[in-house]
């Protein structure tokens, strides 16, 4: 009966109620769903011989001195009984299996070598190429590979060495074998990782080096038959694999705490059997709590404030209409029914309405949490509700209960005489309440002592909300005073309509209301959405930088002349894809080279904010000196006027070598010595052999002699020729060797046929001077640190094939795209000069696009190259992964509580109008009566709320961006700190506006709404109500 | 309507209510001695701010006095515990204030304010009749259920006397109770307050500024300036002397009387005396 009084008021305060329960109820539920999205994802992702368990039980070795234990490997089904039975629950059936060593007898160098398997069901998995499958003991099947590698059609016959026997006479037993069958290993995730194939016919370098066979499969009687010997290194197999669809959250933590217990305490058995367990589970667990420790910092974050609003604007809307039940209060105890009585009185109409919002909250919350399972967390996570449920629907209970009695015991402990009076009596207008001094002393405090880093934990994540409390006080406080100065100056002027809307505003509670709470939902909702997009773009960075193109294609080996032959055709611009290699030398704090197309690479690498002035890229021009090509398979060169002379350090003369390096296209140098001058030499002509059939390029003059030694003088190089005669002047083309350690080597000629060189050496064994084509110092940008032995701007850097070279600081950049964080980019057209790669080097190709067209097309001119792509990354992939973590779900929730923050205060607007109509329209009607014009009075009912609604969003705004200032930091963005930070915490202004703009428009457009729809009721009728 | 007869005494001495208002202490009522004797109707008058108000909330027990002393029934007011306050309210005093919807729950119908106003003497023990007979000896069970926004002013204000009067007390204490009322309706409820006083013996006192009510009641106390200025018997008005010895004139006379005009008592023929004022020589 009560609620039909005031239905609309009713309706509100359960709406509240029922937000206050959603928010207690939402945050525990999607957190664990979220820990369930992220358990799904981490297994279902996981290679299923991570996830999965693998026993591998091994016979103790023999007792010493030649001893062989010849016991066979025991019964795998008692080495699967070593899990427990409640592990054993989270795994399909067990795949049993016996391995053994299988080296072809008579084990000579041509004779592979390898494994023998018994595999359950294995036949099921395979592909029968020949023969049939094996089931008699010695029978086996090999791979096609092996059948063409070794001869081995169905039928063959082999023996292997069975475990030799002890005894002064250790014999050793020969098992024999029998191809049945010829096979192609089918993937599927019975074989738990286990590869087949791939290695027949490699090399094992040993010692001793042999060649090896693929897995051979055989019956499990090989094993346990008595017809066959034991063989060597024998051991017993479980395949566990994880029944990932049934595994939960809690089944993960669990079964990895089990597996780690297992670890310890399989072990050795009283049979002289070791297992030993394998599973990669442990580790994905780690991976999962790791993340659901974020989640736990960014979910509270988050509904901490929405709750904290949600509580603030319920502890306001109570007291509003408790407030409003003051006549029947001050009743309650005129009738003798004592504060008790009064309490009771409100509690009975107020307690019930709030409650009744906590179910349909509930719901609310179910259902958002249903939709975050089905649209926004990946996976099939179980609906949860169970004890968290019950847990948060108590909290909400329990928080509702306590705000309404003390609402309600505010009110009936006040004196009848007070209570007689329509509105409470006020207080002097610019003074603060004790209860809200202590509000806004308390949580400015905490405040303070967050901002300047003296606060963690829970407490920490409330602190933008606490700010917007600390704002949204003082400001409704002091609204009052100055609205009420305002409308009196306007009074003054004679501006009767906007001097009766503030004065109206000002001796409203309901003002004081709306600009708190409207500037703590404003601050939520700019807090929210500058969390959200501040999230999304750290995690776009995270991945541009992590995948450093759109679209990258790692290249099968080192053929970078390949590579580059196909890009010319291909895309001969380089506009859509560009070569990057990339050398790391081992070792931490190693500086990382990467070559690159200057051009290209600046205009296809996701370089962000991180890219330098275009300036910077021209500093790794290539100078334009040409090369020195010569070709043939003859060398020929003439010596004239050498006065070159090696001195030893006893004083007798030395060996000295004069020699050319020569570079094949391929990037091959062929340190070639042309001619020995232990003597000066007036003219000499030499000739030797040379590998430049393809053509060479000539990239430098060196001479050699032993440690030690001493060499001056001076030489004319000429005539050189090799198919034909090649300019190897003037000295410019040569890049003069002046070294105060190594010794100088300086060119000096004027002519093209003509090089005369001057040296000096006191004690190099080898003087080398480089064609001006070839760089002597290589300029870089750098990223990060330089080595700790460089100085100034001068450090060594890795050439692409693997060797120190002299490079020169000329540049910055922030961070280098898809590199880690100490590197050096070259300009790969000059690097890779005269060098051929490194086996260590990768060469990958950038793709400005995902163009998988594109990509094919690379991949088809490869090919005719006799080169390929291996693997591919996208950055859309990469960005899928950071996406799908509890730090992303986390941060998205932001989006629901920045609109809930709006719908809160538009609720609030609901509710101050629906508590406080019957007044105001009796207020307008009372204007009406004296005269003013409807239109009049209409714009004042609007004007009413309007300029609170102002001044909460200005406020708010400013108080979450505050907030955002302190507490983004604090957010784990990312599931894991990447190795190269490009943690961008600026304000997302567009963000910020779009949210601002949304609570303008929802919240003035209510207000608007509110004024006009009491203005319509404000008949002068109204003024004779009594009821 | 059926009950004992439980009119309680109502006494005043040297009663005096201070208040603040905007900084400034204003006293409402300084030095009211009244008496009021059980089961009498009183009409209490008095221009607009004169305290009429403020003396009947200080017999409710809503304001505490500044100095003096109010008794109602064997209880001292100045001195009740809010434990024996609310007993009060809850049993023996029921304050109509002014405006009926003021004294119901907007929510509830007649009936059921009726029941609530109840509570709490029934709770306590007080044999009450039901609310259906508190309705019906005020002509209300027709009105009994129905919303209290369809119900005329008259019948409004009628079911305010019968909240009040549902815990059958033994003062009544009525503000106003025909104020916004046309004249047969606050005939009505003058007679239904009449009938209440002679049928249950409740002592009412009636706060009124108007005349024709004030003409109906057996007697009337006037407050003028926060003292009791005059008494009204059986139509007869009468100036009351203050216990310290003041005595106001009566409004018509102190008219004709400008301040400062000295005045002689003399004694006639051993019964009364005669008030002389002096004539100012122009020596």
């Amino acid at each position: 009966m009560r609620t039909r009084y005031r239905p609309f008021q009713a309706l509100a305060l359960a709406a509240l109620a029922a937000l206050v329960a959603a928010c207690a109820v939402f945050a525990p539920l999607y957190d664990r769903a979220m820990q369930q999205a992220l358990t799904d994802i981490t297994v279902e992702r996981a290679d299923p011989a991570v996830a999965g368990l693998q026993l591998i039980a091994t016979r103790a070795g023999g007792g010493g001195f030649g001893f062989q234990n010849r016991e066979r490997p025991a019964a795998p089904e008692t080495i699967a009984e070593v899990v427990p039975a409640g592990t054993r629950a989270h795994y399909l059936a067990p795949v049993l299996g016996y391995a053994a060593e299988a080296n072809v007898l008579p084990g000579s160098s041509r004779d592979p070598g390898g494994d023998v398997v018994w595999r359950e069901g294995a036949c099921e998995h395979l592909t029968l190429v020949a023969g049939v499958c094996a089931e008699r003991a010695g029978e086996i099947m090999v791979s096609a590979a092996d059948a063409d590698n070794f001869d081995l059609p169905v039928g063959t016959r082999l023996a292997i060495p069975g475990i030799p026997h002890n005894g002064a006479h250790a014999t050793v037993p020969r098992a024999h074998l029998v191809v049945a069958g010829v096979y192609d290993q089918e993937p599927s995730a019975y074989w738990l990782g286990l590869q087949l194939t791939g290695r027949s016919g490699l090399v094992d370098p040993g010692p001793p080096a042999q060649v090896q066979h693929d897995v051979w499969l055989t019956a499990r009687s090989t094993f346990e038959g008595p017809g066959l010997p034991p063989l060597p290194a024998g051991r017993s197999t479980v395949g566990l694999p994880l029944d990932v669809d049934a595994l939960g959250v809690d089944d993960l933590f669990a079964l990895s705490d089990a597996i780690r217990r297992l670890a310890k305490t399989a072990g050795a058995g009283a049979d002289g059997t070791i297992v030993t367990p394998y599973s990669g589970l442990p580790d994905l667990a780690d991976d999962v709590r790791e993340q659901s420790d974020q989640s736990q910092v960014t979910v509270p974050l988050l509904m901490a404030q929405l709750g904290l609003l949600a509580l603030v604007v319920l502890w306001l809307t109570l007291l509003a209409v408790t407030e409003q039940r003051r006549p029947e209060v001050a009743l309650a105890r005129l009738r003798g029914r004592g504060r008790r009585g009064a309490r009771g009185l409100l509690l009975g109409e107020l307690l019930p309405v709030a409650l009744a919002g906590v179910l349909p909250g509930a719901a609310l919350a179910l259902l958002g949490v249903w939709a975050a399972r089905t649209m926004l967390l990946p996976g099939h996570a179980p609906f949860e509700t169970g004890v968290r449920l019950l847990g948060a629907l108590g909290l909400a209970v329990l928080a509702l209960v306590l705000l309404t009695g003390l609402a309600v015991a505010r009110v009936a402990r006040e004196p009848v005489e007070t209570l007689l009076r329509r509105v409470p009596p006020r207080r002097n207008s610019w003074a603060l309440g004790t209860g809200d001094a202590l509000v806004v002393a308390g949580c400015g405090s905490l405040v303070v002592v967050f901002a300047t880093g003296g606060l963690e934990g829970p407490v920490a994540l409330a602190a933008p909300g606490l700010l917007a409390v600390v704002v949204g006080l003082v400001l409704a406080h002091l609204t009052g005073p100055i609205t009420a100065l305002a409308g009196r100056r306007a009074l003054a002027r004679g501006r009767v309509r906007a001097a009766v809307s503030l004065l109206d505003a000002a001796r409203s509670p309901a003002t004081r209301r709306v600009v708190a709470i409207v500037t703590l939902a404003s601050a939520l909702a700019v807090f929210s959405a500058d969390a959200f997009v501040v999230g999304d773009r750290n995690r776009a960075s995270a991945a541009a930088q992590e995948t450093g193109a759109r679209l990258i294609a790692d290249v099968e080996g080192g053929d970078l002349a390949a590579v580059r032959g196909a890009l010319a055709d291909v895309d001969p611009d380089g506009r859509r894809v560009t070569p990057v290699v990339r050398i790391r030398p081992p070792g931490t704090g190693a500086v990382e080279t990467v070559a690159v197309v200057p051009d290209q690479f600046r205009r296809i690498a996701l370089l962000g904010t991180a890219a330098p002035p275009a300036s910077a890229w021209d500093r790794l021009a290539v100078s334009d000196a040409e090369p020195i090509r010569i070709s043939g398979t003859r060398l020929r060169v003439d010596v004239d006027d050498s006065t070159l002379v090696s001195i030893r350090t006893d004083g007798e003369r030395g060996p000295l070598s004069l020699g050319l390096d020569l570079v094949t296209p391929a990037g091959e140098t062929l340190h070639t010595a042309v001619a020995d001058l232990p003597d000066e030499v007036a003219h000499a002509r030499f000739e030797v052999t040379s590998y430049c059939r393809d053509g060479c390029f000539v990239t430098a003059v060196w001479l050699q002699t032993v440690p030690g030694a001493t060499l001056t003088g001076t030489a004319t190089l000429s005539n050189l020729v090799g198919e034909e005669p090649v300019a190897i002047g003037p000295a410019s083309r040569w890049t003069p060797l002046q070294d105060p350690v190594v010794g100088d080597m300086v060119p000096d000629s004027t002519t093209p046929d003509r090089l005369t060189i001057r040296v000096r050496s006191e004690g190099s064994s080898e003087l080398t001077m480089r064609q001006a084509w070839l760089p002597s110092v290589v300029p870089a940008l750098v990223a990060g640190a330089l080595p700790p032995a460089s100085q100034g701007d001068d450090f060594d850097l890795t050439g692409l094939d693997g060797t120190v070279r002299a490079a020169a600081r000329v540049g910055t950049l922030t961070r280098v795209p898809g590199a880690g964080p100490d590197v050096a980019v070259a300009n790969l057209d000059l690097v890779q000069r005269g060098v051929s790669l490194a086996t260590s080097a990768r060469v990958a190709l950038w793709f400005a696009a995902d163009d998988r067209d594109l990509l094919a097309e690379v991949d088809a001119a490869l090919h005719d190259r006799g080169a390929g792509i291996a693997t591919t990354t996208t950055l859309a992939d990469v960005r899928r992964g950071y996406d799908e973590s509890a730090a992303a779900w986390s941060v998205q929730l932001a989006a629901i509580v920045g609109a809930a923050a709006v719908l809160i205060a538009l609720l609030v607007l609901l509710v101050g109008a629906a508590s406080s109509w019957r007044f105001r329209t009796r207020d307008l009607a009372a204007l009406r009566m004296s005269g003013v014009p409807r239109r009049t009075v209409g714009a004042m009912a609007v004007a009413a709320q309007l300029p609170a609604v102002a001044v909460g969003v200005v406020a708010g705004t400013a108080a979450g961006l505050y907030g955002a200032y302190l507490a983004l930091p604090t957010v784990p963005l990312l599931a894991d700190p990447p190795a190269v930070s490009t943690l961008d915490l600026d304000t997302a202004w567009s963000a910020v506006a779009v949210a601002v703009l949304a609570v303008l428009a929802v919240l003035a457009t209510a207000s608007v709404l509110i004024g006009r729809t009491l203005a319509r009721r404000s008949d002068v009728r109204r003024l004779r109500e009594t009821l | 309507m059926s009950a004992a007869r439980t009119g309680l005494r109502v006494s005043t001495r040297r009663l005096v209510h201070i208040y603040r208002s905007e900084g400034h202490e204003v006293a409402a009522l300084s030095g009211v001695d009244l008496d009021v004797a059980a089961g009498e109707l009183v009409g209490l008058l008095g221009p607009s701010g004169a305290g009429k108000s403020t003396l009947l909330s200080l017999l409710a027990g809503v304001f505490r006095p500044s100095a003096g002393k109010v008794h109602v029934g064997d209880l001292e007011l100045s001195a009740a515990s809010a434990r024996d306050l609310d007993r009060m309210r809850a049993q023996d005093v029921a304050l109509m204030l002014q405006g009926a919807g003021r004294n119901l729950l907007p929510y509830y119908p007649a009936l059921d304010n009726v029941r609530f106003a109840q509570r709490a003497a029934r709770r306590a023990g007080k044999d009450l009749p039901e609310p259906e007979e508190v309705l019906a000896g005020l002509g209300l069970v027709a009105d009994a259920r129905r919303p209290l926004a369809e119900l005329t002013p008259g019948h409004l204000q009628l079911a305010a006397l019968a909240v009040a009067m549902g815990s059958r007390p033994g003062l009544l204490l009525a503000d106003e109770p025909t104020s916004q009322l046309d004249h047969a309706a606050r005939d009505q409820v003058l007679a239904a307050i009449a009938e209440t006083s002679r049928e249950l013996g409740t002592t009412v006192v009636i706060v009124t500024h108007d005349p024709d009510v004030a003409a109906r009641l057996p007697r009337t106390i006037t407050i003028r300036d926060g003292r009791v200025g005059g008494e009204g018997r059986s139509g007869e008005e009468y100036a009351v002397v203050t216990p310290d010895g003041f005595l106001p004139l009566p409004l018509h006379v102190r008219d004709r009387l400008a301040p400062g005009t000295l005045v002689r008592f003399h004694p006639t023929d051993g019964s009364g005396y005669l008030l002389v004022p002096e004539e100012e020589s122009d020596e």
